[in-house]
């Protein structure tokens, strides 16, 4: 009869987590659930702000042009893709500080947009900065 | 044991101790876990739509990159599942950033989306950005 008394004192004084418990485990279970663990990897293009993109002002940087069928135009002449990190390097050498630009015209493909801002900065690039289109 | 009480009451409480479980060591890790993911939980809205993305051997993981646009091989600007006029797009954008003000713009783009409508959507979203856009790329190889 004590030992019941007292075992019903010492129950008193613990709390009963089971309630909590309950709560922390659909929280938790809520957090793994809604967690998505997507991480997303790319490529740092840059917008120029529209007082920079001045097509007249000309710095020096490395400018690539994609017309809107896709060809990559360098230095006034039409370069393949493959031949375009291996040219931004080549003047990068002369200058590793230098600006590098990207402009398209509408209808040129993100993809190839892409591809060239991917051989500049594996050429060595800093930034790539794309203005906004020119209309035509 | 002794912690709990004296010499005999802690006998008494011994045996019935044996049959219950101690649950402090397993609340401290659920709780651990259940603060782990209060944290790292993004509420990432994403895009829902089907991307070719293009191959770059420069990929780097988008640094808080978690406001995502997509662009379809059509032109078509999607966000948050749905498509969206270019004219949404500032104001979603806007709303996304007054969310989680560290966040960093993502534009998952097709390999054959028309860059005009990237674009336009950069152009929509640029007073917004406080680093440079970051757009998705399949790591190369």
């Amino acid at each position: 009869m004590r030992k019941r008394n007292r075992e019903g004192d010492t129950d008193e004084a613990q709390i009963d987590l089971t309630p909590m418990l309950d709560v922390v485990f659909i929280m938790l279970i809520f957090f793994i659930v809604v967690a998505s663990f997507l991480k997303e990897a790319g490529i740092e293009v840059n917008r120029p702000d529209a007082s920079e993109s001045n097509p007249q002002d000309d710095k020096g940087g490395i400018l690539v042009t994609i017309t809107g069928d896709d060809q990559i135009w360098m230095e006034n002449r039409r370069i393949d893709i493959r031949a375009v990190r291996a040219n931004i390097a080549r003047l990068l050498a002369s200058d590793p500080e230098q600006g590098f630009t990207v402009k398209t015209e509408s209808g040129a493909s993100a993809g190839t947009l892409l591809e060239v801002g991917d051989a500049a900065r594996e050429a060595g690039v800093k930034q790539v900065n794309w203005p906004a289109e020119v209309a035509k | 044991m002794s912690r709990r009480g004296g010499g005999g009451r802690a006998a008494s409480q011994g045996g019935g101790g044996e049959g219950e479980i101690d649950l402090t060591p397993m609340l401290d890790v659920v709780f651990i876990m259940l603060i782990f993911f209060i944290v790292t939980s993004s509420f990432v809205k994403e895009p829902g739509v089907p991307i070719v993305k293009a191959e770059a051997v420069t990929t780097d993981p988008c640094e808080r990159g978690t406001i995502i646009f997509a662009v379809n091989a059509l032109g078509d600007i999607y966000y948050d599942k749905k498509q969206i006029p270019v004219e949404r797009a500032y104001r979603l954008a806007e709303a996304a950033k007054k969310e989680a003000p560290k966040a960093n713009f993502v534009v998952q783009a097709d390999t054959d989306a028309p860059t005009s409508a990237l674009s336009e959507l950069l152009a929509a979203i640029k007073p917004l950005m406080d680093a440079p856009l970051c757009a998705s790329t399949e790591e190369a190889g």
